[in-house]
């Protein structure tokens, strides 16, 4: 029993201060619901439905361009979660059938972090660590995401706080880039969204990324 | 409806994205090749995003001097503080600033 409460002691500690970072992406996301123009509950919806900060960012500022475009590209900004999703597999296979379903719903980017540390641990305490991180973070998105959505009319429209999100993707773009290929990448995914950019549906964007993408594996077979 | 409708797709995408590994392919290996180019999806998306988000459907540019700045403001930053919260805090008041004195 004193073991049960470390980890859960252990894990809320760990969670919490992750959690600070993704309060100013709350805002822009409640700012988002807002200006999407559905009902606030409805915008909200998208905090425990899809659970995930960029693709509901994504999803809400790209809908009103069309249905087809947004959802597209929301599914293409969670394509990374594959990634999380295969590293983690090996240590789920020692979990209950219960915990392999339920456990990928909480898999956003911090939790993966955090988990990916403990995936040596026995299988018994690292559910409960996963757990507890992931209820923790979870619970936390909803009222953070719940409690600005309420407040954000507060902010006039006039102020231009919109602007903040393509910010907020340019920093989380420049933090991701870790070598020169993937600089330069971007930089062809953002030249050929620009110039794609009056294709119908937004499909410039996809476009884009897809010429980034190609651009990478062609500067890394170059490399070797 | 239809709003709810999209919002549940994604969600149920977003969860397939999570768990597909974990619940059916386990066992299998993923190509160093797939691993490479998921690496780099993230970077072109986000890229082709900002974009995006800059232009408007009819593909023009709707960037003023104040937006300008504000961006590569934000860029420096965020490569050289790591910090959102400080990246977007620094760069919008660049941005509200210019605003002012340029209006």
């Amino acid at each position: 029993m004193e073991q049960h409460k470390s980890i859960i002691r252990q894990g809320m500690q760990d969670a919490v201060p992750i959690f600070i970072p993704a309060i100013p992406f709350t805002l822009i996301l409640a700012l988002a619901m807002i200006e999407s123009g559905m009902p606030l509950w409805l915008g909200w919806s998208t905090s425990p439905v899809i659970y995930g900060g960029a693709a509901q960012l994504t999803l809400l500022t790209l809908l009103s361009d069309g249905a087809v475009a947004a959802i597209t590209a929301a599914l293409i900004v969670n394509a990374r979660h594959l990634m999380y999703s295969a590293a983690m597999a090996p240590t789920f296979q020692q979990q209950p059938i219960w915990f392999r379903w339920f456990g990928p719903y909480l898999l956003v980017d911090q939790v993966f972090a955090l988990a990916m540390l403990r995936i040596n641990d026995e299988p018994h305490r690292f559910r409960q660590y996963y757990l507890t991180v992931g209820l923790t973070f979870w619970v936390l998105w909803l009222f953070s995401t719940a409690f600005a959505v309420l407040m954000g009319p507060v902010v006039p429209a006039s102020w231009g706080l919109g602007f903040v999100v393509p910010l907020l993707f340019l920093s989380l773009l420049v933090m991701g880039v870790d070598r020169a290929p993937k600089a330069v990448a971007a930089m062809i995914a953002a030249a050929v969204a620009y110039l794609a950019a009056d294709l119908p549906h937004r499909s410039g964007l996809l476009l884009g990324a897809g010429a980034g993408v190609v651009t990478g594996m062609l500067l890394e077979k170059l490399r070797r | 409806m239809t709003f709810f409708i999209v919002i549940l797709l994604v969600g149920l995408g977003t969860y397939f994205s999570r768990a597909v590994f974990i619940l059916v392919l386990a066992d299998r290996h993923i190509s160093p090749g797939v691993k490479l180019a998921m690496e780099y999806v993230g970077p072109s998306v986000l890229a082709a995003l900002v974009v995006t988000m800059l232009v408007t459907p009819e593909g023009e540019l709707v960037l003023g001097y104040a937006e300008l700045v504000a961006l590569l403001v934000a860029g420096v930053l965020a490569w050289k503080s790591r910090s959102h919260l400080l990246t977007l805090a620094v760069s919008m008041v660049v941005f509200w600033s210019l605003r002012m004195l340029l209006a």
